[in-house]
């Protein structure tokens, strides 16, 4: 298993080679003059070139992006232009925003869409199965930021109960961790039903009923731990998404995370920022696929038996 | 106390899907006698899985549907108990064995918990001690303690049906239905199981339904048999009277069906036809569009059990004339 986890973590080197390169690459063709940002308006040409000169603008593409990984890795992944900050320093600032809004929105899902999902497929071909899934369906095709304003609309501007954007406290945290969290569930209660609609008609359902175990028994205890499989991938794939793409409801509320501060910066052309901020996205992506992937060893012995295999 | 442990009367068992109503049992009649086993033998379709889950009241439903007729378990019906008397009764009175043991154990719990889990459900003791159980349980069908804390993938086919074996036994039920116990395994080991299950039956003094289309298993194993063809009881009687004395044409028809050590070489006699359609099963007789001693008699209405003497009960009309006889019987 740690061997497993070992070799997952290396096999995560050649990824983030790869992304960062289309990154850099990336915010290499949008253009732009880094110069003109950094300098005062009334800089003379000289005082612009000899800045280029020094920060290295002028070198061929793969000098820089070599220059730029090798700061990676020592640690060093630049300054913004705007504020002239250490990049990582204000990601990992910013960080602990996200997690807050992710993690709640994620908590309020599960709690709602998993017994949701449960109830649906136990009640298959039902109007509480329609009703269920017609909720979902709702839940999946309503964009995240329409429902965002529509929230303000009605909790705030018009019965005044929640503050409409902002970060100084829990009561700011309602809102928006409501409309990531909407969305989120529609998916994993569809997940949950289909995982269960799977399970409920296996033969060992049978044999767990056969030895007199009551009905709750034997769906949440062995129903609902044989469907948990494809319940943590969606739940993993929906955090890993709310985590580095919560721009808009971060956007819509002022929630000062990181979505938000990838919006800000690439509005200010704050290359060095949207360049790292990106590719610790994706390492953070990357971290939460693996314990995901870590997760599901704990759910079924026949994954764990797999990886010691491999291992 | 009545002699039976079992008796089912007039057992009515329909699907009903989009496609119409599958009429799996109609009017299934037959009684299990207390400490010995019955053997309930027919073809692939003809209801015995459905009659076996019945008396644990857990034919599936939806689509499922026990129409009419009563169950009584040592002289509780089955079909009117409360949930939680279903509980109190499942894997504590009767007990059953399924006929995959790939799939009928669950895959992320250990082994030795899946054992514990009826023990702790009908005998109220702590986990602990439910678990120290179930590894006596494993011993018992000759499985090694420390193989308690595995999981089911960790085993072989006839290992996990010894394990299902082993969480069927482990309440010492009344009742046993074993739903084609050895068709999943091969030879070697079904002739082990079947030696096994024999052992426990008697050691236990439980009564058994055996479900199967073996008839070698049948003759090893079985006191009475009872033949089941299209969701009714064609022939029932002793293990000796089905088979020394057999009397429902279908019932021959499974004999001639068998390979012949002593006459080898000779072809194979099949049954000609198929089972019929349960969703639109023939009037009368529902065997008679393949019997080879149909009449118009036949398919006219249902035949009546009759009385061949001792146990033994034949339901086909062809016994309305004193002098029938069955090819197998005239001939000696």
């Amino acid at each position: 298993m740690i061997k497993y986890i070992l070799k997952r973590l290396v096999l995560m080197i050649p990824t983030i080679l790869l992304t960062s390169l289309l990154i850099f690459w990336a915010m290499d063709l949008t253009g732009g003059d880094p110069v003109q940002i950094i300098l005062p308006e009334n800089a003379t040409v000289e005082q612009q070139e000899a800045l280029r000169e020094s920060m290295g603008l002028n070198d061929p593409f793969f000098v820089r992006y070599f220059n730029y990984m090798v700061g990676i890795v020592t640690g060093d992944m630049g300054q913004s232009y705007i504020t002239g900050l250490d990049v990582f320093g204000t990601f990992m600032h910013r960080l602990p925003m996200t997690l807050a809004l992710g993690g709640t929105a994620l908590i309020v899902s599960v709690i709602i869409s998993i017994p949701l999902g449960i109830w649906t497929a136990i009640n298959q071909n039902t109007w509480k199965d329609t009703l269920g899934m017609i909720l979902a369906l709702f839940g999946v095709s309503m964009p995240n930021f329409w429902l965002g304003l529509m929230l303000v609309l009605l909790f705030s501007l018009k019965l005044g109960w929640l503050p409409s954007g902002g970060s100084s406290g829990f009561k700011y945290l309602i809102l928006p961790a409501l409309t990531v969290g909407f969305g989120l569930a529609a998916l994993i209660t569809r997940t949950t039903r289909s995982a269960m609609l799977d399970v409920v008609r296996q033969d060992y359902m049978t044999t767990a009923k056969a030895k007199g175990a009551s009905y709750n028994r034997v769906i949440y205890g062995h129903g609902l731990r044989n469907a948990m499989i494809p319940i943590v991938t969606a739940i993993g794939m929906q955090f890993s998404l709310v985590m580095t793409g919560s721009a808009l409801a971060e956007t819509v509320f002022s929630w000062p995370g990181i979505g938000l501060l990838i919006v800000e910066s690439i509005n200010k052309r704050d290359t060095p920022m949207v360049t790292g901020s990106i590719i610790l996205c994706c390492i953070l992506m990357a971290l939460i696929n693996l314990a995901v992937d870590i997760i599901y060893a704990y759910c079924d012995p026949r994954i764990k038996a797999q990886y010691s295999k491999k291992g | 106390m009545s002699d039976n442990i079992l008796e089912i009367k007039d057992l009515v068992v329909h699907f009903e899907t989009d496609d119409g109503i599958v009429k799996a049992i109609n009017g299934l009649n037959f009684n299990i006698r207390r400490e010995k086993t019955l053997g309930l033998v027919g073809e692939t379709g003809a209801g015995k899985t459905t009659t076996a889950l019945s008396v644990l009241n857990l034919v599936p439903d939806p689509p499922g549907k026990i129409k009419s007729g009563t169950i009584m378990l040592d002289g509780k019906d089955v079909l009117h108990m409360t949930d939680k008397e279903l509980e109190e009764m499942r894997g504590n009175d009767v007990a059953m064995i399924f006929q995959d043991p790939m799939t009928a154990l669950n895959p992320v719990m250990t082994v030795g918990d899946q054992i514990a889990e009826s023990i702790e459900l009908h005998q109220h003791v702590s986990g602990k001690e439910a678990f120290e159980k179930a590894k006596e349980m494993l011993k018992m069908v000759g499985i090694s303690e420390s193989r308690a804390y595995d999981y089911p993938h960790q085993f072989s086919g006839g290992m996990r049906q010894r394990v299902v074996i082993a969480i069927a036994l482990a309440c010492e039920p009344k009742l046993l239905l074993a739903d084609e116990p050895t068709t999943a395994l091969d030879v070697t080991i079904q002739a082990q199981v079947l030696d096994m299950m024999k052992d426990l039956i008697v050691r236990r003094q439980m009564s058994m339904l055996l479900i199967t289309h073996d008839l070698g298993v049948v003759a090893d194993v079985c006191d009475d048999v009872a033949v089941m063809y299209a969701g009714r009881i064609v022939e029932i009687g002793t293990a000796d009277e089905v088979f020394n004395a057999t009397r429902h044409p279908y019932t021959e028809g499974l004999f001639d069906s068998l390979p012949n050590l002593k006459a080898r070489g000779e072809e194979l006699v099949p049954i000609k036809g198929l089972m019929p359609d349960p969703m639109n099963l023939p009037e009368g007789c529902t065997f008679y569009p393949r019997c080879p001693y149909a009449t118009d008699a036949c398919k006219a209405k249902e035949p009546q059990l009759y009385h061949m003497g001792g146990t033994h009960y034949v339901a086909c009309t062809a016994y309305q004339d004193p002098n029938f006889r069955l090819r197998r019987n005239s001939n000696g």
